[in-house]
């Protein structure tokens, strides 16, 4: 039992052409339904299930909701009890609610994004299939991203006020959710406070992130690359689309991952990233960067923030 | 043989700064600053998403043209008084205007690394 994996996200768009265009042509995904809302479903090439990627038509940009698959139906049940038990109100949603999707339940982390559990969704397979299958489709699009990797969600930090939602979200996720924490970093003056933190369910170094800001908000949703060169072909495909590159090529010290940061039409942050870094196992030491190195656990080379990179966010 | 139509350029003043730019019809108002290596106007996700390019255009409204930004954080009444996310307009003749937007840093008490907004 416990959570599988990262299951989709559901970003807002205030220009459906525009972002389709992006998520198709240039990241590569396919889309795989369009609902009476509008709402544009899309998954990786190398996705089974049928979408990890929500795109809804709205007047604000940002992130409606994440959802986790869980790995049983009776997880969702055993999930709402430990989920109330530590006083935080759980939504029970009949199947379909979340389209193709079997029952799910929906709460509020504590920095206050919303976070959907399901246990079933529609599964469409691969274009190379499940017997004897090429290791990639010639028709895939763009940069080819195969699948959602991870968000990274902005919560709100005030240490003045005791308000720190980073510490509370990686307390609630690992208590009731089974994440593990594998990276943080620690600030202040007495290095106690838990300002960025990255958690996986999986053995890859995150499923999920967060780093502090004034107000909850949406940082990115990142994509996997298998490797260095298609972050580098990734990167002159956005060129030659214009794409707002945020950040050129370069690596995180924080997982090691490789990476290049862009915006989508409606300035939602996007990630390619690549590398598995290293196996997340349970019996790791979480790993910990100090207040100096912060900027170099993001941009390894550079070890300079970049004021847009922690700044901006939708 | 087919004539190219020349994209006219317009000069957009910062006023907060005494920067001038000139920025072609194609282009919103930070790629024409940026392409010129001006920063008056602070830069994010060039989408009208994140805000930062929060500006006060004085300039008439027959001088520029928008594209649909984000409801939170331009208003219909910011919309009326001539507000707009920078990256999202387009010059149709010289504009003057003030920058609103701005990207605020605040340090931990006591800390003097760590640098991330909040
Ligand atoms: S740069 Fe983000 S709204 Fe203009
Ligand atoms: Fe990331």
């Amino acid at each position: 039992m416990g959570v599988m994996k990262i299951g989709h996200v559901n970003l807002r768009v205030l220009d459906m052409a525009a972002a389709r265009n992006h998520y198709e042509n240039i990241i590569g995904l396919i889309v795989t339904d369009e609902d009476e809302a509008g709402n544009l479903y899309f998954k990786g090439w190398d996705e089974w299930d049928k979408y990890s990627v929500i795109l809804s038509p709205s007047d604000h940009a940002g992130m409606d909701h994440v959802a986790y698959k869980v790995e049983t139906d009776a997880d969702l049940d055993t999930f709402t009890k430990s989920i109330e038990a530590y006083g935080i109100a759980v939504e029970q949603l009949p199947a379909g609610v979340l389209i193709d999707c079997g029952r799910a339940i929906r709460f509020q982390l504590p920095s206050g994004h919303t976070m959907c559990l399901f246990a079933e969704k529609t599964f469409v397979g691969k274009s190379t299939g499940d017997k004897n299958p090429a290791p990639w489709p010639l028709d895939v699009k763009g940069v080819g991203a195969h699948w959602l990797d991870h968000c990274l969600l902005v919560c709100p930090l005030d240490p003045e006020n005791q308000i720190n939602t980073i510490a509370d979200n990686v307390n609630f996720l690992s208590k009731c959710l089974g994440f593990r924490l594998t990276e943080q970093a620690l600030v202040g003056p007495d290095e106690d406070i838990q300002a960025v933190a990255f958690l996986t369910v999986t053995n890859t170094p995150h499923d999920i992130a967060f780093v502090p800001g004034p107000t909850a908000g949406f940082h990115h949703a990142s994509f996997f690359l298998p490797n260095w060169g298609d972050i580098l072909r990734s990167a002159d495909i956005m060129a030659m689309n214009k794409v707002k590159i945020d950040v050129t090529p370069t690596r995180h010290g924080i997982t090691r991952g490789e990476t290049i940061y862009f915006f989508d039409p409606s300035g939602n942050r996007n990630e390619t990233f690549a590398g598995l870094g290293y196996l997340a196992t349970p019996d790791m030491p979480v790993i910990t960067w100090t207040e100096e190195e912060v900027p170099r656990g993001i941009f390894y080379h550079s070890g300079e923030l970049n004021p847009a990179f922690t700044e901006v966010y939708t | 043989m087919k004539i190219e139509q020349t994209l006219k350029n317009h000069n957009i003043t910062i006023l907060d700064t005494n920067e001038i730019f000139k920025c072609s019809e194609n282009d919103h108002l930070l790629v024409g600053m940026r392409s010129l290596g001006k920063k008056g106007i602070p830069s994010g996700c060039h989408g009208g998403g994140c805000g930062v390019c929060k500006v006060k255009i004085h300039s008439d409204k027959n001088n520029y043209k928008t594209l649909s930004m984000s409801r939170a954080h331009i208003s219909k009444e910011d919309e009326d008084n001539g507000v707009f996310l920078a990256c999202r307009v387009f010059p149709l003749g010289d504009i003057e205007l003030n920058v609103i937007g701005k990207i605020k840093r605040k340090c931990i008490n006591g800390s003097k690394n760590f640098v991330f907004n909040y």
